[in-house]
């Protein structure tokens, strides 16, 4: 008999997978926009105010500060654990959810995760210098890589890895709307530095490289937006990502509903003509394709995580009468 | 400076490896050989080492949780010294605990039934009727091979002239046999050396072993029944434990949420296919929390229902509840007589000497010699709630009069044991501190003892508390031919 996945461990491992997965590109996000602020003049528009739209973060970020300077953005979206998508409160989330299921896990997988909390706590503590941002940064995203390699060479390709994936993928795709969205609004209209932003949005999703190599073209809003919504390979596109979870529910045992769901994802951006795509009308796709991740999320937890058994209403009543 | 055997002193002290006029003990030569050519520093690399390991490898356990830090995990505090044990004398415990837990659980299936040994006065009947342990719901409830207290684990003392004693058997949830695991897997990592001069038994065997008893519980199908692991949750201070075992086992974890009890007094688990039954729950809460339709109705941590199932034989609970009911130490007093009345053959370990002081001239002596005593609550682990006659100050035992006149049935007192100590690494250098020994204790189709057990070790100097809750240490157990 195999062993069953409980709808607790499913859930649980999905949202370790999407924690991970959040801590790694906030870090990535971080990075590189500290690295292109020094491709740009300085005071252009471009503050770190952006990094808190993308997150999503804005309004709760200001109940607690008047400001938004390089020093309290980055503190916010690092250390700070009243930010619960920060990259602290994610690892510490993962850690968490790792330690409910670590008994369902290879067992060397709670090191790895124990491993970054403990390096993500010290080297995230207290004032982050310049200087030491980009070193932290990188060893967290170099240690969820490892943590994602290990799992994939050593954890049973199983429903819980499927689980797993799902919440990774999930959100990927997530991360790589906002990018766009975001960065689109600040690129379009400022001329002389649209390519650097392009170029920027690439690497926070590790894709300038495979981009060059795949379009063959000139860093261009919408040859960009194409790689990036709806190129299957680049393995951080939306529709690659979509793909991905299609993949995994496959495997998954009554997966109609959820399914269903991510074929229709699927369409809306396949049969998009993403090229055209600028301005108000972007900003709605994209809102569109956020909407559609939402109701897939929803799907995948009533179905899977929140399921509930038909009991025989019988049950209690026979035991609270005392037989 | 490595360590000068003849200095180290053991004062008074029955030390497991060193003898009074500072040699070996016989086994140990070995290992105070090596000991010896490392100096105080290496040494404390080692133990740094350790304690690395454990930090990544995550052995913890839980103290306290609060709302804002979420559950604090202390790591696991290890000594690099191991303690051993020579296989010819473990031999003989082994068969001596094995001995007591079948009496045990004889005890408890009597208790439930016929109660033989109430009529044959061997136990007072009042005793047991009236402790908070009994459990009316178990009356008449056959557990497969009648056992009751599956997984027990019996604390061993010795004393200052070497005697090994049975100081408690804890046969309701015992913890501790993943630390022994983790003990031997983390003495592998960082002092490999000292794995040389020795035939060092295997403790590894333990998941397997313990799968099999509950295996052979089952209701249905005993080859591949579906086993689970019931915990109270992340926050509880074994679940370091309850995780560990689930996965070296190949079982679910579950908790109460996880599980259903149908119609059928059939007990499920919701997975994401469905609902699938379960035939064996090693649980790891306390009985009035298994169920609040049984017992406690406001407990979360359980499955209402469970109790239901158990009795209707569709699904085993290990440890059966109501199993507590012979885990009481005035009962403890009774097992040497229980021995000879189930099995008809002497016991093979001791009891500590114990004096219970319901009976009449028991309390007048205890009451008499508090100073020299220590009195213990008849239903507390943890080393918790007791008086230690000789450390306490007059009017804490002003305090225990007045407890032990006003519910006599309530306490037992023993004799200051000075425990035995072992060199451990202190301050910087070896040193002699006291300890006892967790050994478990598998009771199904049939009954497994394991090899050695979980060594406790009192860190501060001169105390003989040995629980992690109150700043004990462990070492690894070697069981060692020679």
């Amino acid at each position: 008999m195999k062993q069953q996945t409980l709808s607790r461990v499913a859930e649980r491992i999905y949202w370790m997978g999407r924690y991970v997965e959040r801590a790694e590109s906030t870090a990535r996000l971080i990075a590189v926009h500290a690295d292109l602020l020094l491709d740009l003049p300085t005071r252009r528009a471009l503050d770190w105010r952006i990094l808190l739209d993308i997150t999503g973060a804005g309004p709760h970020f200001a109940t607690l500060h008047d400001h938004a300077t390089e020093r309290n953005v980055v503190r916010y979206l690092t250390s700070d654990r009243r930010n619960p998508s920060s990259i602290l409160s994610s690892i510490a989330n993962a850690l968490e959810n790792m330690r409910t299921v670590r008994d369902t896990m290879p067992r060397v997988t709670f090191e790895y995760v124990n491993e970054l909390h403990l390096f993500a706590h010290s080297g995230l503590h207290g004032s982050l210098s310049r200087s030491r941002r980009f070193e932290v940064l990188e060893g967290i995203t170099r240690r969820v890589q490892q943590l994602e390699g290990f799992l994939s060479s050593n954890m049973t390709h199983d429903d819980r890895w499927q689980f797993l994936r799902l919440g990774n993928h999930l959100e990927r795709a997530d991360m790589t709307t906002r990018i766009i969205d975001v960065r689109s609004g600040v690129a379009s209209g400022d001329e002389p530095f649209e390519p650097i932003q392009w170029r920027g949005v690439l690497r926070s999703l590790y894709a300038l490289q495979s981009y060059q190599a795949a379009m063959q073209a000139p860093v261009e809003g919408p040859a960009v937006l194409e790689f990036l919504l709806q190129y299957e390979e680049q393995p951080r596109s939306y529709a690659s990502c979509l793909n991905s979870i299609k993949f995994g529910l496959r495997r998954l045992p009554r997966n109609e509903a959820p399914l269903r769901a991510c074929e229709a994802t699927i369409r809306h951006v396949r049969q998009a003509s993403v090229r055209d795509l600028a301005g108000e009308r972007l900003h709605a796709f994209v809102d569109g394709c956020q909407t559609q991740l939402g109701a897939l999320h929803d799907e995948i937890a009533s179905t899977y995580f929140h399921y509930v058994p038909r009991v025989p209403a019988g049950a209690r009543r026979k035991e609270a009468q005392g037989e | 400076m490595s360590i000068d055997w003849k200095a180290y002193n053991a004062q008074g002290v029955w030390d497991e490896l060193v003898a009074p006029n500072g040699r070996a003990r016989s086994g140990a030569g070995g290992l105070l050989r090596v000991l010896r050519r490392l100096s105080d520093d290496r040494l404390a690399a080692r133990q740094a080492a350790a304690d690395l390991a454990i930090r990544t490898m995550g052995i913890t356990f839980s103290v306290y949780h609060d709302q804002t830090r979420g559950a604090i995990d202390r790591e696991w505090p290890f000594d690099i010294v191991p303690r051993l044990v020579r296989k010819r004398e473990w031999d003989v415990v082994s068969r001596g605990l094995a001995q007591r837990v079948r009496a045990l659980n004889l005890f408890i299936d009597d208790v439930y039934h016929r109660q033989r040994a109430l009529d044959d006065g061997v136990v007072p009947r009042d005793y047991i009727l009236r402790s908070r342990e009994f459990r009316p719901e178990c009356v008449g409830v056959d557990t497969p091979h009648g056992v009751w207290s599956h997984v027990c684990g019996s604390d061993l003392v010795r004393d200052e002239r070497g005697t090994l004693y049975v100081l408690e058997d804890n046969l309701r949830v015992p913890s501790g046999v993943s630390y022994m695991l983790e003990n031997r897997a983390v003495m592998k990592r960082v002092f490999p050396e000292l794995f040389r001069h020795y035939a060092i038994h295997p403790v590894d065997d333990y998941p397997r072993e313990l799968r099999r008893c509950l295996a052979s519980l089952s209701p249905r199908d005993k080859a591949r029944p579906k086993i689970v692991v019931l915990t109270p949750g992340i926050y509880n201070s074994a679940y370091f434990e309850h995780s560990y075992l689930a996965q070296l086992m190949g079982a679910e974890l579950v908790e109460g949420s996880d599980l259903v009890v149908d119609d059928d007094d059939c007990v499920h688990m919701r997975t994401i296919e469905g609902l699938v039954r379960v035939d064996v729950i090693y649980r790891r809460i306390d009985d009035l929390f298994l169920d609040p339709d049984a017992f406690n109705p406001d407990s979360l941590l359980g499955a209402p229902g469970l109790m239901r199932a158990w009795r209707a034989g569709k699904v085993a609970l290990a440890n059966a509840p109501g199993c507590g009911v012979a885990d009481d130490k005035v009962i403890y007093t009774y097992v040497p007589d229980l021995i000879r009345y189930y099995l008809a053959e002497e016991p093979i370990l001791p009891n500590v000497p114990t004096y219970r002081c319901v009976e009449k001239t028991s309390r007048d002596y205890v009451l008499e010699h508090l100073e020299a005593l220590v009195v213990k609550p008849a239903n507390e682990s943890g080393g918790y709630g007791m008086l230690i006659g000789p450390h306490a100050t007059r009017r804490e035992r002003e305090l225990f009069r007045r407890r032990i006149r006003a519910q006599p049935r309530n306490y037992i007192a023993q004799p200051f044991l000075t425990l035995s100590s072992a060199p451990t690494f202190v301050k910087g250098r070896l040193e002699p501190r006291h300890l006892d020994l967790r050994p478990f204790i598998l009771s199904g189709e049939s009954t497994y003892v394991t090899m050695g057990g979980l060594t406790r070790v009192a860190l501060r100097e001169g105390s003989m508390v040995v629980n992690s809750s109150q700043g004990g240490g462990s070492k690894d157990t070697w069981v060692v031919d020679n």
